[in-house]
């Protein structure tokens, strides 16, 4: 499922201790409206391989719904696909953070 | 006979300039160029690195360091946010495909953080690998380890603690809730030590680095001979510097 562009735009920060892992930090600007990300910012002192591919989560993630189920297997496929390796965060705490931004 | 590597005892220098050679080491191993690099370095003036991932603003209080005269510089490895002062620094560059490095990440952080246990044990320090990243002594944190991969070539550096001044530190970094800043100081200040802490003594950076560069040879078998960087590392140096690590736009990526 994909989100078209309104102009109701929240925004929102968590951190997030990813179990066993490292300290996530989400930045989300999302529409209240129909419950999409705009943007996603994922910082934190974790690790992936390559580094690079953060960015392309963040560029995919764009246009997601926020819904738990969508958003784990979107993350999911990603990680798949670009061949990432993350140490100290996985697909769960990803999810996890970015949801908590919602509360 | 024992395989030879590069040793590089290359200084202090600026947080650009020591991030700009781990880089131009990596390619220039990853052309060919080079022999497998065991580095050691310091930083001057002291610098805080940030991990590829972070925030500057949200991990760095830039203020307090332009008042204090502390640089700043984004890694190209991820990780924490580090305070680089009374420290021995060390990287090592060598292919992926070398015998002696794991293809699991996990592993081969293990078994470069091998060759630091054994150096600290060249100074009568006991201590072992915790992952994902840290080396540990007495339950205390020594040592902070940093590994990427590019172009089939492993770049892992990392601290050894000569000294550590924690409340400094926090004047530095940023907390993600001021209101428990001091209890996070006085954890900090149990959870980390230094090679002065423990043996109760100053150690000479040289000493330091000897211990470690035997802990390297031991760990992987191998004879380090001291070398310099190359005119092509030295050039690259240069371009990394002016492309990255001293540019704003890298620096505050994230």
């Amino acid at each position: 499922m994909v989100c078209l562009f309104t102009f109701e735009n929240m925004q929102s920060n968590s951190v997030y201790k990813v179990p066993n892992g490292k300290l996530l930090k989400i930045f989300l600007e999302y529409n209240e409206k129909n419950n999409c990300i705009n943007i996603v910012k994922i910082t934190g002192d974790f690790f992936a391989y390559p580094e690079e591919a953060i960015e392309i989560v963040e560029d995919k993630l764009k246009n997601t719904v926020l819904e738990k189920n969508l958003l784990f297997s979107k993350i999911s496929s990603m990680i798949k696909e670009n061949h990432i390796e993350f140490i100290g965060l996985n697909a769960e705490g990803l999810t996890t953070g970015i949801l908590m931004c919602l509360k | 006979m024992n395989e030879k590597w590069r040793l590089l005892l290359t200084g202090a220098s600026t947080g650009a300039t020591n991030m700009a050679i781990d880089r131009a080491v990596l390619v220039a191993h990853s052309e060919g160029l080079v022999p497998p690099t065991v580095r050691f370095y310091e930083w001057n003036p002291p610098a805080i690195s940030i991990g590829y991932f972070q925030g500057l603003d949200e991990e760095v209080d830039l203020v307090n360091c332009r008042r204090l005269g502390v640089d700043y510089v984004r890694r190209i490895t991820g990780g924490g946010a580090v305070f680089h002062e009374h420290e021995l620094t060390y990287s090592i560059v060598i292919s992926e495909m070398h015998p002696g490095i794991p293809k699991n990440i996990m592993d081969s952080y293990g078994r470069i953080c091998g060759a630091i246990v054994k150096g600290l044990k060249n100074l009568d320090i006991d201590s072992d690998y915790k992952p994902i990243n840290d080396i540990i002594t007495s339950g205390k944190k020594i040592s902070g380890n940093a590994q990427t991969r590019k172009m089939k070539t492993v770049l892992q550096h990392g601290t050894v603690l000569m000294d550590v001044d924690v409340d400094k530190m926090f004047s530095l970094l940023k907390v993600p809730n001021e209101k428990i800043k001091d209890k996070l100081i006085a954890d900090v200040k149990d959870r980390v030590t230094s090679i002065k802490q423990i043996l109760n003594e100053e150690i000479s950076f040289s000493k330091a680095a000897e211990a470690m560069k035997n802990g390297f040879e031991e760990e992987f078998n191998v004879k380090l001979e001291l070398g310099t960087l190359t005119k092509k590392e030295e050039d690259l140096v240069k371009k990394f510097e002016k492309e990255y690590f001293s540019n704003k736009e890298w620096n505050h990526k994230r």
